[in-house]
């Protein structure tokens, strides 16, 4: 699909495309009023206040990595888990850096709690909104990595359950003609997996992972068990040679989707975004590293976590409903200690 | 809740009697000023949003898929140029239930990328209407609506709020975020008309390009009618060999390519020109599609402008230099 237009195809357009900037110019919105420009985030107030208050900066080796949410006041800290591996440092909208310990991590939805190190027992804590009741069109917020403006959008498709993927090679497989030896590449999809360990069509595949791979099912089963990110050991024969090769599989959205464009235009996504038990869907235009902290409402309640950047369009949110359950129950365990 | 909008929009009434602005509703002043006008916004979005999503559809043809929307009742789509690719493909559109209707592609024009398909299929369709002419300008509300990457039935339609950041004759440019998928989707203004349909993106995400509905209304026949205009077509056809912009005197000439029709007979830059074959010039894209309907050696009447004074003159039109 072509997305990008050019206009450099005939000269009789590609003259008038400078009259047309100057047009354009003289005539366009000013950033500061735009949907995300300044003059419009000043009218959030007291929720855009609160979100860049109770939203901390997780930094690895002086980088940041990711947002986090402060969930009490004691420096609790709510984030996703895959984003800030290696956190070792916090920076608070004041610009004050606390280290950072970790005390939990939940696998399944991609959270982890985190504590600043310090005396203090008084760090604006986020509110949760109890009710799970946030409409298609309604106002979110969150705020912007550097922490001293915010981000603007609206809830914009259904909540969810986002299944997992599972990792892919990128090859298509010779489905009529099962060699006894193996299973036969038709296929290997350009700038995937199996293109950058260094496959090729023609390739029989008789090992996975050491095991022997006697038709397409057994490898298709044993290849969908792993993530994306995992390294299997391929061994395949070419030209009647018995080669090795380590690939490490990728995300099925990236390797099969039609809209391969799609990425390329939207910038870095998030590694992980699948399997999620329950999703809210937005679109304020967040880079990736702001994944992790929290999402508001107009009212300045948290109503969810940002736990991947999807691609341009899309952003999504774990529900507060579900994220406080899991905070609440750690929360009181530490009261019990 | 519903209380509480009552009130203020009671107040609003009366400030304006005091203040004599025409404008009476909050998302047509040009920056919300408070929680309240926030809340009028998002309130105004949702009432629009069921009714607009009604008459999207996702279309389908061999080489991908994109986003289009039902303007009248009897199934005419407006979409993308880009998405339909050429005249007379038979599609398939999808409504946002998932259910699947035969359609047919018609025309279009590579120059604005604006198209049109028509449903084959016999029935009363859901449909938005369109705005008329000069409806939309840069700093109002508008939300896109489409199905970026496709139609996923669980998300269901994906909504995005922005303001027109710039227009011109040909382009809208908004901060409603695109996505391929979303080409030929509707961009709708606040009073739930359609005013462009999605184009083109770049990298930043301010950058989002739609047809203004306008293209649609001076070329209507144009599209519905004939076949698709491409880039490769035109190289083939008429070349006058001027560029120009529409300005409030109407299409001025920037730009004259040396050694064209144009300049053999003594156009000028900013030379106003009116008809061509006795149709009157409403935008540069008009004008090109006109001069592609001719071959290369034809010639055309042409009505221009200069220093307040009417000049008709007959144009054998040339060939298109190579790139």
């Amino acid at each position: 699909m072509r997305i990008i237009f050019f206009y450099s195809v005939s000269i009789f357009l590609y003259l008038t495309i400078n009259g047309e900037e100057d047009f354009n110019s003289s005539h366009s919105l000013l950033p500061e009023f735009r949907l995300n420009g300044k003059a419009v985030q000043k009218v959030f107030g007291k929720a855009k206040n609160i979100a860049l208050d109770t939203t901390v900066r997780l930094l690895r080796n002086e980088k940041m990595i990711a947002l986090g949410g402060i969930i009490h006041p004691e420096g609790y800290i709510l984030t996703k888990a895959s984003s800030c591996v290696g956190a070792r440092e916090a920076e608070t909208y004041d610009g004050k850096k606390y280290a950072l310990k970790i005390k939990r991590r939940y696998e399944e939805n991609d959270l982890a709690i985190y504590q600043l190190i310090s005396d203090q027992n008084s760090f604006p804590s986020l509110n949760w909104e109890m009710e799970n009741n946030v409409t298609e069109g309604s106002w979110v917020l969150a705020a912007y990595p550097s922490l001293e403006e915010i981000r603007i959008g609206v809830k914009s498709g259904n909540s969810r359950k986002i299944d997992r993927e599972g990792g892919v090679m990128g090859v298509l497989l010779v489905t009529d003609r099962s060699t006894f030896r193996g299973v036969e590449v038709s296929e290997v999809v350009p700038q995937a997996a199996a293109f950058r360990a260094g496959l090729k069509e023609g390739d029989i595949i008789t090992h996975a992972d050491d095991r022997r791979v006697k038709n397409q099912d057994m490898l298709i089963k044993l290849i969908g068990k792993k993530d994306p990110g995992d390294v299997v050991k391929i061994k395949l024969i070419r030209e009647n040679i018995s080669k090795d090769f380590l690939v490490t599989l990728g995300h099925r959205s990236v390797t099969f989707d039609l809209f391969n464009r799609n990425l390329q235009m939207s910038g870095p996504v998030s590694k992980r975004k699948d399997n999620f038990s329950m999703i809210l869907q937005h679109d304020l235009p967040l880079p990736r590293e702001a994944m992790g902290g929290p999402l508001f409402n107009l009212e300045g309640n948290c109503i969810g976590f940002n736990i991947a950047r999807v691609d341009r369009v899309t952003t999504y949110s774990l529900p507060s409903t579900l994220s406080k359950k899991l905070v609440d129950l750690y929360l009181k365990n530490i009261t019990k200690l | 809740m519903i209380f509480k909008f009552g009130i203020i929009f009671g107040l609003f009434l009366v400030h304006n009697v005091f203040a004599d602005i025409v404008d009476t509703k909050q998302w047509k002043s040009k920056t919300p000023k408070s929680k309240d006008d926030l809340l009028n916004i998002q309130h105004r979005l949702q009432e629009l949003l069921s009714e607009s999503k009604k008459a999207l559809v996702s279309i389908e043809t061999s080489d991908g898929v994109g986003s289009g929307v039902i303007i009248s009742e009897d199934g005419l789509v407006l979409t993308a140029a880009h998405v339909i690719g050429k005249t007379g493909q038979k599609i398939n559109i999808r409504l946002i239930n998932g259910k699947r209707i035969p359609a047919i592609s018609l025309g279009g024009s590579e120059i604005s990328d604006a198209g049109m398909v028509q449903i084959t299929k016999k029935g009363k369709w859901p449909y938005s209407s369109i705005a008329s002419m000069n409806k939309s300008s840069p700093g109002d509300w508008c939300f896109a609506i489409g199905h970026p990457g496709g139609f996923d039935k669980d998300r269901g339609v994906v909504v995005r709020l922005g303001r027109i950041i710039s227009k011109t004759e040909d382009t809208i440019q908004s901060d409603s975020r695109l996505l391929g998928g979303d080409s030929g989707g509707p961009l709708f203004d606040f009073d739930g008309n359609v005013i462009a349909i999605h184009s083109r993106v770049s990298k930043e995400p301010d950058q989002n390009f739609h047809v203004p509905i306008e293209c649609y209304h001076i070329n209507w026949d144009f599209y519905k009618e004939k076949e698709i205009l491409t880039f490769e077509k035109l190289q083939t056809k008429g070349f006058l060999g001027v560029a120009c912009e529409k300005t409030k005197l109407g299409l001025q000439i920037t730009n004259i390519v040396k050694g064209s029709a144009a300049d053999n007979i003594g156009l000028k830059k900013n030379d106003i020109l009116i008809s061509l074959d006795g149709e009157i010039l409403d935008s540069r894209e008009e004008l090109t599609i006109l001069i592609s309907s001719k071959q290369p050696d034809e010639l055309v009447s042409l009505e221009y402008n200069r220093n307040d004074s009417q000049i008709s003159i007959k144009v054998p039109l040339g060939a298109r230099p190579e790139k």
